[in-house]
């Protein structure tokens, strides 16, 4: 593995008596595509702009590569950002905007212009780099705020919510740019939304805020599969949460069934457990299956080719299944619907606490 | 309806008339200018330049315009400066004590100009500071400051929070950012707030009139005139002193509409 | 969030202190002297420090000086009830029944008088204005007149007007265009007539902007010299004009400076007692 490029060792951040940031620990590897996600004011961007020096931490120390940044100030920090709002430089055209690091960094004036038109070039917009930047549509500026941001070659890139003002389809376009990027050029993303698909689409390891600390950290699949808890499970919208009662026979027992688990659990304990919603099959008929349970259709959503299913089973248990539209075929859809469920043991998670 | 129509026409009517009222004195200073009678009436006397070539042939009205000239740039410069630092200040920073800060950077406007004037003759006498023509630039530049203030901080409004940081995030330091970035965004601003300041302190005569002693401004010169009798000449002056202010402040709100107009990086 | 920081560094003492240093010496400094100079005393038309009443008691024992305060009161109240009338209708006009552009261009417009020479134009009014002036002139025509508008006080509200009715009809227009156009329609849908909509339901919805703009109003005309002067004639004299003669001749600067503060002090209680019935909640 990797030497951590960054170490958050201790750091809390205080606005006042409001803490933003609490207690946090972890490590960003060389190399590796992080997102932050969680919603809005759980501290995510105060994590970012900490790393950037913009805000200091009240207590603790942050590392890049070995050394603390507590006494560096932002400008002498090399950890350029692409901002939610871009904050590009209104009265200079897309190529000075690109060039202004160089510049900041001493380098003459025909070697920046070669540099910054070789980065709009390869970042496609190399035809609009005498032009405005009010004038560029919103997917040109965004890609000359990158350009800006990666001409100086730096080990990390800092990302905060930068496709957050783009319309759906130049997203989709954007992630695909910068996982690109990222692959090619070898270096350290740090990314932060609010939105799941951007991050689960990009990062190669997720973190997971809530009121200033961190969830869990790991994989868009650790994240999905195996939540840390409830707020992740609840947070990550596609998973089912089902809470029941150890029987005498080592099952649990719910509201919309009684279930087999792999693992150990005494009986009386109170038990919370996850099954993601592409792992829940569905029957007309009683399948020979373990954990069956009957639940009512009540909706349906398309995303392309896969379709969510939203269920009622008894208890009020809300249950969503997400399967291939063409695995539906036989199956009646009609709202109020009665179909059998099934999951197998090793894909419920249990949620501890 | 029909009734709605007829006020509307009523009103803009009335409204023309309030402008009238407002721009005659401008309009008839230079009609009058050009007008040989020395009290105007209706009807109009002969076409005549007599009163430009006596007023401009005068030397002290030279010596005057030239020291106007210099009191207002020298004002504007400065006064522009500590605006603009005020303004800065008060869009980038929380600090204790700041009520009183902005109490300080606008109300001089709400003092009368009169009640400054005498303030100002005792303050700077005290020092032996008084009839000076830097007693007028130092006088004007606290009369003209709140208005390059609020110029400025109008523009700085305008300016996405994220601007500055984004500039530290590419390597440069406060200073270098307030050159490279600040500065450039506000200088529609900055113009327009060095056209208004000069306008203010070329027109400005009562404290110039009592601190001035015997450096005189153009319009100090004026109220001389005035005091004595009615004197053509000075609507000779006036027109040209028209011509500038209303120039300079042409200028300045151009500049300030032009860049609100402007969309910036959302 | 927030980029705002309390944490003090040189630059940012740097750009508070050129305001504080500037206004705290060339402006809080003289006003400060100013009040100490109303108990120095002149001898031989120098000045001497001193702590004496006499001033005070000089001027405050004169019948000639509340005589000259109650008319000053009296011209900047009536200067500022005239103006406010006079300007409404042109800003009701530019706020409702103008278009936006029209609006926008009037405002232009209205600014430009506002900083270009105030002296200048009071000439020209005191040439449009005299015996035989140019309304005269045209008077005559109908036979009427000539009459004596220079030198009383009509002619001091002319002036009282060319200095003030820019800034009120903006200040107005302003606080008008921000009032809810549905309440007005409502109002009108419910029967009532356009003048009492006016007087029941605009005039109090832009209470605190047609107060502020009357108090810049009273500000400007309570402390103006030139237009009961050269307009007015100077008889009675004002506040103003007292402390120029006060001043001007004889040295008089202590004297002077008690005449401006009872000014000061009577436009912050006019002032605050404005402000503070303009931002009162109403149905108290």
């Amino acid at each position: 593995m990797a030497e951590p490029l960054v170490v958050f060792d201790n750091v809390v951040k205080r606005f006042g008596t409001f803490e933003a940031v609490k207690r946090m620990n972890f490590e960003i590897r060389e190399g590796e595509f992080l997102a932050f996600m969680g919603p809005s004011g759980c501290g995510k961007t105060t994590t970012l702009r900490m790393l950037a020096g913009l805000e200091q931490p009240t207590e603790g120390d942050i590392r890049l590569a070995g050394k603390s940044l507590l006494d560096v100030k932002p400008h002498e920090r090399d950890t350029p950002m692409v901002w939610q709002s871009l904050a590009l430089f209104p009265f200079l055209n897309a190529r000075e905007n690109v060039e202004f690091g160089l510049k900041m960094r001493g380098m003459d004036k025909p070697a920046r212009r070669r540099k910054a038109l070789d980065w709009l070039e390869r970042l496609g917009i190399g035809e609009f780099a005498e032009r405005d930047v009010n004038s560029l549509s919103g997917g040109q500026r965004q890609r000359v705020a990158l350009a800006r941001a990666l001409v100086t070659e730096p080990k990390i890139l800092l990302l905060d919510e930068p496709l957050s003002a783009l319309d759906a389809h130049l997203v989709i376009r954007m992630q695909g740019v910068l996982t690109k990027l990222q692959r090619e050029l070898g270096i350290t993303f740090v990314y932060v939304t609010h939105s799941q698909s951007e991050a689960f689409a990009m990062a190669d390891r997720v973190v997971i805020m809530s009121k200033g600390e961190i969830a869990q950290i790991g994989s868009a699949r650790d994240i999905y599969r195996t939540p840390a808890s409830r707020f992740v499970a609840e947070f990550v919208g596609r998973n089912n949460i089902f809470a029941g009662t150890v029987n005498a026979a080592g099952n649990v027992e719910t509201p919309a069934g009684t279930f087999t688990l792999d693992g150990k659990a005494r009986p009386g304990d109170k038990v919370s457990f996850v099954v993601a919603a592409d792992v829940v099959s569905l029957s007309v008929t009683k399948p020979a299956a373990p954990n069956v349970f009957t639940a009512q259709l009540i909706s349906e959503e398309f995303v392309g080719s896969m379709v969510t299913l939203f269920f009622e089973a008894p208890g009020d248990t809300e249950v969503k299944v997400q399967v291939q539209e063409r695995s539906l075929e036989g199956i009646p859809r009609e709202p109020g619907q009665t179909l059998f469920l099934s999951f197998d043991p090793s894909h419920a998670h249990i949620l501890k606490g | 309806m029909k009734d709605d129509k007829l006020l509307r026409w009523v009103l803009a009517l009335y409204t023309a008339l309030v402008f009238l009222f407002v721009f005659a004195p401008i309009a008839a200073s230079l009609v009058f200018s050009f007008n040989s009678d020395r009290f105007p009436t209706i009807p109009l006397g002969s076409f005549t330049t007599d009163w430009y070539v006596k007023a401009f042939s005068n030397p002290e009205v030279w010596d005057a315009a030239l020291r106007s000239l210099i009191v207002s740039s020298v004002t504007a410069v400065i006064a522009t400066a500590i605006g603009f630092s005020a303004a800065y200040s008060d869009y980038r920073y929380d600090f204790v004590g700041k009520k009183a800060f902005l109490v300080l950077a606008l109300l001089p406007p709400t003092i009368p100009l009169i009640i400054l004037a005498l303030a100002m003759l005792g303050w700077l006498s005290m020092f032996n500071a008084s009839g000076l023509t830097l007693s007028i630039i130092i006088a004007h530049t606290v009369l003209c400051a709140p208005f390059a203030m609020a110029v400025i901080r109008l523009r700085l409004n305008q300016m996405d929070p994220n601007l500055e940081p984004a500039a530290w995030n590419l390597g440069a330091s406060e200073w270098v950012t307030m050159k490279s970035v600040v500065i450039p965004f506000t200088l529609p601003s900055i113009i327009a707030s060095l056209c208004l300041t000069a306008a203010v302190s070329f027109d400005e005569f009562a404290v110039a009139w009592f601190v001035s002693g015997l450096n005189k401004t153009v319009p100090v010169v004026i109220l001389e005139i005035l005091t004595g009798n009615i004197d053509p000449q000075v609507n000779a002056i006036g027109t040209a002193v028209f011509l500038v202010s209303i120039t300079l402040v042409v200028i300045a709100q151009v500049l300030v509409l032009r860049s609100a107009k402007k969309p910036e990086a959302a | 969030m927030t980029t705002k920081t309390t944490k003090p560094d040189t630059y940012a003492i740097a750009w508070r202190l050129p305001l504080i240093v500037w206004q705290g010496l060339f402006f809080v400094g003289p006003l400060l002297f100013m009040v100490a100079m109303s108990f120095f005393l002149v001898k031989n038309y120098r000045m001497e420090v001193a702590l004496q009443f006499s001033n005070w008691q000089r001027m405050l024992s004169k019948d000639f000086f509340w005589d000259a305060y109650f008319f000053t009161l009296w011209l900047a109240l009536l200067a500022t009830i005239i103006t406010s009338l006079v300007a409404f209708p042109a800003s009701y006009f530019l706020a409702f029944k103008a278009s936006e552009r029209l609006r926008r261009w009037a405002i232009f417009f209205l600014i430009i008088p506002f900083f270009t020479s105030y002296l200048v134009r009071i000439f020209a009014w005191q040439v449009i204005l005299a015996q035989s002036g140019v309304i005269n002139a045209g008077l005559s025509y109908l036979g009427l007149g000539p009459w004596q508008m220079l030198n009383t006080q009509f002619g001091t509200m002319v002036g009282y007007l060319v200095l003030c009715l820019p800034l009120a009809v903006i200040l107005q227009t302003f606080s008008l265009a921000n009032i809810d156009k549905r309440l007005v329609e409502a109002a009108h849908n419910l029967g009532c007539g356009r003048l009492r909509t006016v007087f029941t339901v605009v005039v109090p919805l832009a209470k605190t902007g047609l107060i502020v703009a009357a108090v810049f109003c009273f500000i400007l005309s309570f402390g103006d010299f030139v237009s009961p002067y050269y307009l007015g004639g100077s008889k009675p004299p004002t506040l103003s004009i007292m402390i120029v003669d006060t001043s001007k001749s004889g040295q008089q600067w202590p004297r002077a400076a008690v005449v401006a503060i009872m000014m000061i002090v009577t436009l912050l209680v006019v002032a605050f007692t404005a402000i503070g019935f303009a931002y009162r909640k109403r149905g108290k």
